[in-house]
């Protein structure tokens, strides 16, 4: 279970609370308890001194054996044997009128000879504290100062820590907030705490390094394509201006042909690298309100030649409009790349299904039956089973350019035998 | 017509050379900003080719020179770059086209083609190979006097044979001129034998004199 760390200290505090004070009101107790005893027993003595000097002046005394006003009494004693001298100290209850129960005293038993030389029993006693009541009056406090505490901590908490957290906070919505390379829309952090200071400066750090690799690895990826295209060039042309040569035999104009096609598989990818760096460079910024059903209309008809040759029938099913604010060359892109995906990986004879709704497109191809990963699928160089002609990068652009535009998202499933892909604007 | 190539790499430079050449064109070189601004400052041509990035200046500081100039020779920028921007920037400063490389030479030459065509004002000029004749403005193809019917792919496909007859024309350059970024999709290219097959027919039912022959499985020819 996970708790705030506000409620997380409170937890452990109120247990400690109540350890200190459990402890605390033990010793506290034992402590004064010994304090009232030591008292009383001293007063008791005291009077024993007391009473017996009375004794030997007005012997009479000797007839007082029931505790009357005097709380005392004097018995004589029956059998020698149980004589003694000695102070006895005792707690016994008595009836207290006043009260109308048993109440504890402590009560002094000790002997002594009186003046005509007999043995007597002298029993002096006194009211003294009830333990229970002073247990439950005890306890009662301590739990009043138990609970004033832990809500005591808990206000505290609550508008300390609040106040003290709120750094915290902001840095862990900036974090949430935080896009690659965007920090518009993040709060300043100011505050006095030196912690959340270094926290928010160690990020900052952080993102700046790493956005520096990438930066640097997107260039590199940029000038190494761009480095690549002069000796493609090059070499591509020197090709053809060979392939002119009519004394040519047929094996060695097909080897030149498929030195050829290599070459353009690569100048391909390159093109693919540029275009994921000109996305990923915010390189097409002119905005503007597109008509993806239009589109469509347009891109179909490019790849007409591509669907009769594979024999796959192309239906489009239109039920509203889907309009989206974006670059109109990434539009482009967007859709031919959906489509060609759906075309390459489609069988002779097999069936593409668009269906517009607004906001929503999908995208649906026959295929072979092996479901795809959508986790890897949009990363790039990812390759399915069987096609060594892809470069890898097609489905990688179309997220790239998704993902260019907060407002869109895609998605893939395998559905009624068919491959989806599902393009949505979630604003 | 005379070309002028202005490219600091010697190898893409002389290949460029020997197929202009081979196509019958005139064409000098430059390999820098300096003798290429000397070139454009003393002679006339049909057309340019310019290379942005270039031993002391760009491409487009040249281009706009010889804008001052008050030359009107057609300009197309080659260049390794091929960004948004660049080619913007190319044509508000009054290029003609944009070819990025690298490119198939039968695209360089059939963009040479159509800018000198849009350039010279001798009214429609139309190419014409044996009994067929195609009229690139209106994108019209006769047979003799028969006018044919073509989609825009199949005009196209006939437009990159008609500017190299019997020339070998190969798949892959075909599918890129024709196809753009489309045909990448395509595994093999046999999807083009089922466009020439379409276009050979159309053109039969005219008589036409000129028919396309296979060259191995590379390419074809228009003969």
């Amino acid at each position: 279970m996970q708790v705030s760390l506000k409620n997380y200290t409170l937890r452990y505090l109120s247990i400690a609370f109540l350890i200190i004070i459990t402890i605390w009101a033990a010793l506290f107790y034992a402590f004064i308890l010994e304090e009232v005893y030591d008292n009383v027993d001293d007063g008791l003595k005291n009077q024993k001194i007391l009473i017996l000097r009375e004794v030997y002046e007005h012997p009479e005394l000797l007839e007082t054996n029931k505790y009357g006003i005097n709380q005392f009494r004097i018995t004589p004693v029956g059998d020698e044997d149980d004589f003694s001298e000695e102070n006895y100290l005792d707690n016994e209850f008595f009836y207290m009128p006043y009260d109308d129960e048993m109440e504890p005293y402590r009560v002094l038993r000790t002997g002594f000879y009186a003046p005509d030389q007999k043995p007597y029993h002298l029993e002096i006693r006194t009211s003294t504290v009830e333990e229970d009541d002073l247990i439950l009056n005890l306890t009662t406090a301590l739990i009043v100062l138990y609970l004033v505490l832990v809500l005591g901590v808990y206000l505290i908490n609550e508008l300390v820590l609040r106040r003290a957290w709120r750094p915290f906070r902001i840095i862990l919505e900036n974090l949430n907030l935080y896009r690659f390379g965007k920090k518009e829309d993040l709060q300043p952090v100011s505050t006095n705490i030196v912690e959340f200071n270094q926290l928010d400066e160690e990020i900052n750090r952080m993102w700046k390094r790493n956005e520096e690799v990438f930066d640097e690895q997107k260039r590199f990826i940029e000038n190494a394509a761009h480095e690549l295209q002069t000796p493609l060039a090059v070499t591509i042309n020197k090709l053809e201006m060979l392939m002119e040569d009519e004394s040519l035999t047929e094996s060695q104009l097909t080897q030149l042909a498929n030195s050829k096609s290599s070459l353009r598989r690569l100048v391909n990818l390159n093109k693919a690298l540029l275009m994921l760096s000109r996305i990923e460079n915010k390189q097409y910024k002119d905005v503007k309100r597109i008509s993806l059903n239009h589109i469509i209309e347009e891109i179909s008809s490019d790849f007409q030649d591509f669907l009769s040759f594979k024999d796959i029938t192309l239906e489009i099913e239109t039920h509203g409009n889907f309009d989206v604010s974006m670059n109109k060359d990434l539009a482009v892109v967007l859709i031919s790349n959906l489509f060609r995906n759906a075309i390459r990986y489609n069988i002779k004879g097999g069936k593409i299904i668009v269906n517009i709704r607004q906001n929503h497109l999908l995208v649906a191809n026959t295929g072979n039956q092996v479901i795809l990963n959508r986790e890897k699928i949009f990363n790039r160089f990812h390759k399915g089973t069987q096609d060594s002609q892809s470069n890898g990068l097609g489905l990688a652009i179309v997220k790239s350019i998704v993902d260019t535009y907060p407002e869109l998202s895609i998605d893939y499933r395998f559905e009624k035998n068919m491959h989806v892909f599902s393009l949505e604007k979630i604003r | 017509m005379k070309v002028l190539i202005v490219e600091d790499e010697a190898d893409l430079c002389d290949v460029m050379k020997s197929f202009l050449e081979g196509e019958k064109y005139i064409v000098e070189t430059a390999s820098d900003y300096a003798s290429g601004l000397a070139k454009l400052a003393n002679y006339d041509y049909d057309c340019v080719l310019l290379d942005i990035m270039l031993p002391g200046g760009t491409g487009m500081q040249l281009l706009s020179e010889l804008r001052k100039f008050g030359k009107v020779d057609s300009v197309i920028i080659v260049s390794a770059k091929d960004s948004v921007e660049d080619k913007v920037e190319g044509l508000e400063l009054g290029a003609d086209d944009y070819l990025a490389k690298p490119f198939h030479l039968a695209e360089l030459l059939a963009r040479i083609k159509t800018i000198i065509r849009r350039k010279s004002h001798h009214g429609e000029q139309a190419i014409q190979f044996k009994d067929v004749k195609l009229f690139p403005e209106e994108r019209k193809v006769l047979v003799g006097t028969d006018e044919v019917q073509l989609n825009r792919k199949e005009y196209d496909l006939l437009y990159y044979f008609m500017i190299r007859p019997e020339k070998l024309v190969t798949k892959t350059s075909l599918a890129e001129a024709v196809w753009g970024d489309d045909a990448d999709q395509s595994d093999n290219l046999d999807f083009i034998y089922s466009q020439i097959k379409n276009l050979r027919r159309k053109l039969k039912s005219h008589q036409a004199e000129v028919d396309f022959q296979a060259v191995y499985g590379v390419g074809y020819k228009l003969v």
